[in-house]
């Protein structure tokens, strides 16, 4: 069978529609696995009884790997069959997946999370053109993968996080195997072998520059997502299904500015963009309290942010579907090496601050009890039993007084339950202050996107 | 007014109001917030409030505790969780006999001021000071409820 040419309207429009569905759900979970994990990592790290060292490399793995071969296909994807390399990858993406599932110790994991970093190369370079087939023009094809990979970026870890807290975390891993068969069944539907020679040789050259600017903010969106989730949920205490709902401000923000985007000239929505990204990531750094109004506000200037900019500046790589499977594949390799340049660096400086930020809180802590105003009858034993739980804490999270406060008295006793809170407000603003110079880094590289954005303001749409 | 103009405006109403949520974060004290929140014990600072002994006796210790992390160098907290160094939070800077002398003699200063301040009367101020001239520390800080149940 033919594929339709372009501008040419599709036939039989449920199947199309439910094929492309079905491929832009993998490549919105494609995209989504650079973060998905964050919030299983908990577990993790106390199922395989490892380090957080270690345990990074579960997010790391696979990002890295993505980049790599991403950067890699750019020189050879052109030569192949869009719908075998969709169908290779489904298939490598699905085993792999699998394999992340049923894992019995992190050095597999690890392992199957790079082999699905192959596959999410693979699927994400042949996702494209095929997109563009289904849909019926390259057009479409462009705005239904734009919109998967922005929206896929941006719900990653909340979805990540639900899965974790209603099941267990190789359940996040589980449910991207059915979506990964789905689209295994496209790549070998009725069209396969349809898939049109795409016209190549021009230069990436000019998409450079739009390729720099969405490297860069997709490193800022690392502070965001990485970040902001370890935040809501390891320190201020919310639970994966409520930490889910408030980083969800992040997609609804990226949904709301897209009408206003389309309004924009590309330099400004992009500028415009990463201008709110830079505010966004500041006002996390520099967070006032763990009252989480605060941090809602900021979510949503992010989400902004990045509606305004990523699938303006997607478009313009991807250009009017020439050569869109190269294009396509270098720029899931620039998002993918921006995120793990961000990683790099912050994993280092966020551990770094957070033992430093870690003595700063327990010195807090002490001085909230020392000084509170409750007996001396309650307050030695209630200081003696909150050293012995402090000891007991793990390092990745915030230990929880909640039961020694009450076998001394929070539930009757109104100044017990005021240094309840005062302790847990101590500990967790100390802690948030060791986020500052993480959220501050990816802050930073927003104000770079919007110095790129303004050297090359004519030069951003080949 | 253009859609193009419109979403201009909103553009550069939405740069504003995130330049306000810094300006709104910062006077609700972002600089400062989540830093080092203990204070030089050599500078005088008010008094544990409250009345009878349960009071009397935390103005003694915390005063104690301010005199002796003076000597030593050190914030009051620090020195509290050298007392209690199970909490591997802060490493222990000093010896024990070190705490010991700093402890006892901060502690003997606060009875000597509470004493004068008319906090303590006399006898109580003697049999404070036998106890902390002669216990050990430890005791001191593990018999503290036991002390305050004594003569509360």
């Amino acid at each position: 069978m033919e594929a339709p040419a372009v501008g040419e309207r599709p036939k039989r429009p449920l199947r199309r529609s439910l094929q492309l569905v079905a491929v832009a759900l993998a490549v919105a979970v494609a995209f989504a696995d650079s973060s998905i994990v964050v919030l299983a990592l908990p577990e993790i790290f106390t199922e395989f009884a490892t380090t957080i060292e270690g345990v990074a490399w579960v997010i790391t793995s696979y990002n890295v790997v993505v980049a790599v071969c991403a950067l890699a296909l750019v020189l050879a994807v052109h030569r192949m069959r869009a719908r075998l390399v969709l169908a290779v990858g489904a298939l490598v993406f699905l085993a792999a997946s699998v394999a992340c599932a049923l894992a019995g110790s992190l050095g597999v994991l690890i392992a199957a999370r790079s082999v699905q970093g192959i596959g999410g190369a693979l699927l994400l370079a042949g996702s494209l053109p095929v997109l563009g087939e289904i849909a019926g023009s390259s057009a479409r094809g462009v705005a239904v993968w734009t919109a998967a990979a922005t929206i896929g970026a941006a719900v990653g870890p909340a979805l990540g996080g639900a899965l974790t807290q209603v099941f267990d975390w190789p359940a996040v891993f589980a449910v991207q195997a059915p979506i990964a068969g789905a689209t295994l069944l496209v790549a070998f539907g009725a069209h396969a072998g349809a898939t049109q020679k795409e016209r190549t040789g021009a230069p990436l050259l000019p998409v450079a520059p739009a390729n720099l600017c969405l490297a860069l903010i997709f490193g800022a969106l690392a502070g965001t997502l990485f970040l902001g989730v370890l935040l809501v949920i390891n320190v201020f205490g919310y639970s994966p299904i409520q930490g889910a709902l408030i980083v969800s401000l992040i997609p609804a923000g990226t949904l709301l500015a897209s009408p206003l985007a389309a309004g924009l000239s590309l330099a400004l929505a992009v500028g415009g963009g990463a201008a709110l990204l830079a505010p966004g990531l500041l006002g996390l750094a520099l967070l006032p309290s763990t009252d989480i109004g605060y941090a809602m506000v900021a979510f949503a200037l992010c989400g902004v942010g990045l509606g305004l900019s990523v699938p303006r500046l997607t478009t313009a790589v991807l250009g009017d579907g020439n050569d869109i499977g190269r294009r396509g594949t270098l720029t899931v390799g620039a998002r993918h090496l921006g995120l793990v340049v961000a990683l790099a660096v912050v994993a280092p400086i966020l551990a770094s601050d957070l033992t430093a930020s870690s003595d700063v809180a327990v010195l807090n802590a002490t001085a909230v009890v020392v000084d509170g105003r409750i007996s001396a009858t309650t307050k030695i034993p209630l200081a003696l039993d909150i050293r012995d739980v402090l000891d007991q804490a793990s390092e990745s999270e915030i230990p929880d007084f909640t039961a020694v406060f009450e076998e001394h008295g929070s539930e009757t006793d109104p100044a017990v339950r005021r240094v309840q809170d005062d302790l847990v407000d101590a500990i967790a603003e100390a802690i948030t202050r060791g986020f500052r110079a993480s959220f501050s880094f990816c802050a930073l590289l927003a104000a770079l996107a919007i110095g790129a954005t303004i050297v090359f303001r004519r030069r951003l749409a080949p | 007014m253009t859609s193009s103009r419109a979403a201009i405006a909103t553009l550069v109403a939405l740069l504003l109001a995130a330049a306000t949520f810094i300006v709104v974060e910062i006077a609700n004290g972002a600089v400062d917030a989540g830093s080092l929140a203990v204070r030089n014990p050599c500078d005088p600072r008010a008094p544990f409030p409250g009345q009878g002994f349960d009071a009397a006796l935390q103005r003694i210790v915390l005063d104690g505790l301010d005199g002796a992390a003076c000597e030593l160098d050190a914030t009051r907290e620090e020195l509290v969780l050298s007392l209690a160094p199970r909490s591997g939070a802060e490493p222990i800077r000093w010896d024990d006999e070190t705490i010991e002398r700093a402890v006892r003699a901060g502690l003997l200063e606060a009875i000597d001021d509470a004493e004068e301040r008319g906090s303590l009367n006399a006898v109580v101020a003697v049999l404070l000071r036998e106890v902390v001239e002669r216990a050990p520390v430890q005791w001191l800080i593990d018999g503290g409820q036991g002390i305050a149940d004594l003569f509360g």
